[in-house]
């Protein structure tokens, strides 16, 4: 049976359909149930939609102010919880007066007992007028209901048709209170839908060129969307719009004269490249630029597509020199390592067969908060025979898991990462990092480097006291903390130095 | 001239919070409890958030349920999924003590979370027989919309101790209700207490919870960090010399238990600093009859001295700044003026009248002119430092980035601190805890601004 009902949930038998073993004369169709309702009080670990627009989608925007309309609650926890840093660079030129001004404040209604009452709209109106001019140098207002606004029914879309007119200012209200969907990737939705409704097509770039795209999905954490970036540039192509790492407001208007869009997070974002092309006629390609393999491809898909062919190449050629030999460092170290993949979505098929394929690591179990079919059939297509693919887990599968496929590493979110720990297995935080970026090549070295340094800390050889210590100390191999320098360090420089009187010879 | 200013704020909409919702505290509280399990009914996100919150400032597992309302919820009501919620918990986690905190959504719905928790109960007897007996399940009303945590916490408190205190044979023991702390400052006041030879009932005691080993040869199935306050204990409660609440605005369970069960109360700001610790440990002896031993006295002697070497010299006059929970910032407040620093500005995102009122009495002590923001935000505090500007911030890490703008140190306190480690395991309440703080603001004057290569810093 492909479907597995784990010794912990004998008391909850409607998990059984969320657990699925991979099977490979299985049909096709075989997955996890997904995007359904949680079963309540199993210790899930999703969160809500409120969490998916605000904590996803649109709090990378670097130029907007953020008014949470809620008890205060929503807005405190809407502060600073995601790494997704900004540069304070404008499309015209300019610069963003506030240096990180998306991860440094949030506004919010702070909400009473009476506005329960009698209404919330008038608080609201006032708020976002306050907001205004606090801000004036912000080039939009993004608010947000919550479950408190989504029951009392304030009507949020007339206070921002109003309020646009009234302040000169684009305000934008996005309706998914914390309550609408499974989790939060209804809110991905509504912030998608509400984007791309509000915004595509109301504004034109300053400039064009043949190479333009949008880069759709990539939120920069950690400075991921920055390494992409400057492959991109290198090959001759310009990021029109960036949805919506390290993006201003006015790019996702001008979104529709891109000449092709690019969806990295394919869960969180695919619906709004979908409706750009219905409307608009901008194709999209699916890509993922995790580990070296999928990025040289997709490099190469992109150049391809622009007739940059060439130019990928190089990009692809050059970061190989530098990172290849760290690469193979870490392979060796990390060969056979049984992983965990706990991600939100998509890394969980992002990262497995590069883990296995790249690294030599054995990826044992993957498991997603709140990823649909789409996404399932491709991690079951990525996984090997065995493994376990589970949706929505809760804590008590995660010990039941981590007991029965004894992974040596898991990769999954802070709320998770102490508990791994508790029990004995080093946990990566997957969604926001350790110490990234972890996409493209160079990022990819930083995830082998975390993951090596997680499995390899000497502390887990020493857990327990011992009566009667090994005479040579810790049994374990002791760090090779040398990795990034002599050898590797100079190997990259003699590159790098290749690389300058390449270049030198060419100019001449 | 002493005296306060009170700046009132002049802005509707709140930016960058320092405060939280109700059911924060109230997980919080349940937390704190041995085998004790908070479950939220509300949306996801209203655990989630918390969950992440705590993991990132404690750097420890947090394990609170939901009962995960949807659409169809908010329409027909939350009865099917906090039954479900609580049963599914009861069975596979088996838990001594669930608390039910309600949240905007469920108290909007109006469900009965009463009647709901009692079809639960009943349930839970009917599957799990015998065993049921053993899992209490306590609905903590905690509706976002009123107040803020720390009446969440305040409530949780008062609830879980009126549902379990049980008058009994007396007992010798002094129960204390820490507030909103950090593990460091419980176990500090425990170590004051073992030092007077007296047993605390903590109401509740996050300290083991919220920093517990790492031994995998003692994991449990399912997991439950050691430690935190039993069900038996809080039962006993009702039985104690006295209880001492050292956070003003969480009382009420201190009240209760002496409306109820005549155990007397005293309810004060936390011992922080050298004045607020001769306080509580006079509580204690009030209470206990108990002396005051020389090693406490000598811990005391310690903090004294270091501040006879130290203060005069290096902290006089200093501008100070706080921010935070109203308890926390109260405390430190005094402690500053102890110090013979000069504590300018004192915020607080709560509004409370009785917090303007502590700080006037600290304004005359100190002689100093003290502006107080009651009610306010973190916004508050940067426009207010752009004008006025200090030599130290004292609060939480949220002003990490208004300290970066304006180059003036920040000394982390309270809840949340994420970009340091071990924050939340350092007192800050007692001798040791005022000396901790002490030699942790010196050194920032002395690394912020001294020159490292001048004399005055030879000897």
């Amino acid at each position: 049976m492909p479907y597995k009902l784990l010794e912990v949930d004998k008391k909850i038998p409607e998990r059984k359909d969320h657990v699925y073993v991979k099977h490979c004369s299985d049909p096709e169709d075989h997955i996890p149930n997904c995007n359904t309702k949680t079963v309540p009080g199993s210790m899930s670990e999703r969160g809500c939609a409120f969490a998916g627009v605000k904590g996803v989608i649109t709090g990378a925007i670097k130029d907007v102010i953020h008014v949470v309309h809620s008890p205060i609650g929503c807005t405190s926890y809407g502060y600073g919880t995601k790494r997704y840093p900004t540069s304070p660079e404008l499309p015209n030129g300019e610069k963003f007066p506030i240096e990180n001004f998306n991860l440094k404040y949030i506004l919010g209604t702070d909400l009473q007992e009476s506005d329960v009452v009698f209404g919330g709209i008038k608080k609201l109106r006032q708020s976002i007028i306050e907001a205004h001019k606090e801000f004036p140098e912000a080039n939009a207002i993004y608010t947000y209901s919550t479950c408190t606004v989504g029951l009392i029914g304030d009507d949020m879309d007339a206070v921002a048709k109003e309020l646009t007119e009234e302040l000169g200012k684009k305000v934008v209200a996005f309706n998914a209170p914390g309550f609408c969907g499974p989790s939060q990737s209804k809110g991905h939705h509504v912030g998608n839908l509400t984007l791309f409704e509000n915004l595509v097509g109301t504004k034109e770039p300053p400039s064009t060129t043949p190479y333009d795209v949008n880069l759709i999905g990539e939120y920069n954490i950690d400075g991921d969307l920055w390494v992409i970036k400057k492959y991109l540039e290198d090959m001759g192509i310009n990021l029109l719009s960036k949805f919506t790492g390290d993006c201003s407001h006015d790019e996702i208007c001008w979104m529709h004269r891109a000449k092709l869009s690019l969806v990295r997070c394919q869960r969180s974002a695919t619906y709004i490249a979908d409706l750009i092309e219905e409307k608009y006629g901008v194709p999209y390609i699916k890509v993922d630029f995790f580990s070296t393999k999928y990025c040289s491809e997709n490099l190469r898909t992109i150049g391809k597509y622009f007739g940059l062919e060439e130019a990928a190449e190089k990009v692809i050629e050059d970061q190989m020199k530098i990172v290849g030999p760290e690469l193979e460092f870490y392979r060796k170290k990390l060969q056979g390592k049984r992983v965990f993949i706990f991600s939100g979505g998509p890394k969980s098929y992002h990262l497995s067969k590069p883990l296995e394929e790249e690294l030599g690591m054995e990826t044992v179990a993957v498991a997603s908060q709140f990823e649909h079919k789409d996404g399932y059939k491709k991690m079951k297509d990525r996984v090997n025979e065995g493994t376990i693919i589970l949706d929505d887990p809760n804590s008590l599968e995660f010990e039941e898991i981590i007991e029965e496929y004894k992974p040596d590493l898991i990769l999954a979110g802070v709320k998770e990462k102490y508990l791994a720990h508790k029990l004995g297995v080093p946990c990566i935080l997957i969604h926001s990092y350790e110490n990234g970026p972890y996409m493209g090549f160079e990022g990819f070295v930083n995830l082998a480097k975390d993951m090596y340094s997680y499995i390899y800390n000497p502390v887990w050889s020493m857990l327990e006291f011992e009566d009667e210590p090994a005479e040579d100390g810790i049994e374990e191999v002791v760090m090779e903390i040398g990795l990034n320098s002599d050898e590797l360090k100079e190997n990259s420089e003699s590159i790098e130095n290749d690389k300058e009187s390449k270049n030198e010879g060419e100019v001449a | 001239m002493s005296c306060v200013n009170i700046i009132e704020k002049e802005r509707n909409v709140v930016i960058n919070p320092l405060k939280t919702c109700q059911p924060f505290g109230a997980m919080f509280a349940v937390t704190g409890i041995n085998k004790g399990f908070p479950i939220v009914h509300g949306s996801q996100g209203c655990s989630a958030f918390v969950r992440y919150g705590f993991a990132r400032h404690f750097r420890e597992p947090s394990e609170i349920a939901v009962t995960s309302l949807h659409e169809d919820a908010a329409v027909f009501g939350g009865r099917k999924n906090l039954v479900a919620g609580i049963e599914n918990l009861a069975l596979r986690f088996k838990p001594d003590i669930i608390g039910v905190i309600t949240t905007c959504s469920s108290e909007i719905i109006g469900d009965d979370v009463y009647g709901f928790t009692e079809t639960a109960r009943e349930n839970i007897k009917k599957k799990m027989g015998e065993d049921s007996h053993e899992i209490e399940v306590i609905p903590i009303s905690t509706p976002s919309f009123v107040e803020t945590h720390y009446k969440g916490y305040d409530t949780a408190i008062k609830s879980i101790v009126n549902h379990l205190a049980r008058k009994d044979e007396p007992n010798e023991k002094v129960n204390i209700i820490p507030g909103i702390v950090n593990p460091g400052d419980i176990r500090e006041l425990k170590h004051l207490m073992n030092m007077m030879k007296l047993e605390g009932i903590f109401l509740t005691d996050i300290s083991d919870p919220f920093d517990a080993p790492l031994r995998p040869s003692k994991v449990t199935k399912p997991f439950y960090p050691k430690g935190g306050v039993s069900v038996d204990e809080i039962k006993d409660s009702a039985n104690s010399l006295g209880t001492v609440s050292i956070c003003k605005y969480a009382g009420s369970g201190a009240l209760s238990l002496e409306k109820e069960h005549k155990v007397p109360a005293a309810v004060d700001s936390p011992p922080v600093g050298l004045q607020n610790t001769d306080k509580f440990i006079r509580n204690l002896k009030k209470f206990t009859g108990n002396e005051i031993p020389n090693e406490i006295l000598d811990e005391r002697g310690i903090l004294v001295d270091s501040m006879a070497d130290n203060a005069a010299r290096y902290l006089f006059g200093r501008k100070v700044i706080i921010y935070g929970d109203p308890d926390i910032t109260t405390g430190i407040a005094r402690f500053v003026g102890e110090l013979g620093m000069e504590p300018t500005m004192v915020c607080t995102g709560v509004k409370s009248p009785s917090f303007a009122q502590d700080m006037e009495k600290i304004a005359k002590e100190t002689g100093s002119e003290i502006d107080v923001m009651v009610g306010q935000d973190l916004r508050a505090v940067e426009v207010y430092l752009k004008e006025n500007p200090v030599d130290l911030m004292i609060g939480n890490s949220d002003g990490r980035l208004i300290s970066l703008d304006q180059g003036i140190p920040l000394i982390r306190v309270g809840f949340p601190v994420y970009d340091r480690v071990g924050y939340q395991r350092q007192p800050i309440v007692g001798y040791r805890g005022g000396l901790y703080l002490m030699d942790l603001i010196t050194n920032t004057i002395l690394e912020k601004y001294y020159e490292p290569t001048h004399w005055k810093l030879q000897q």
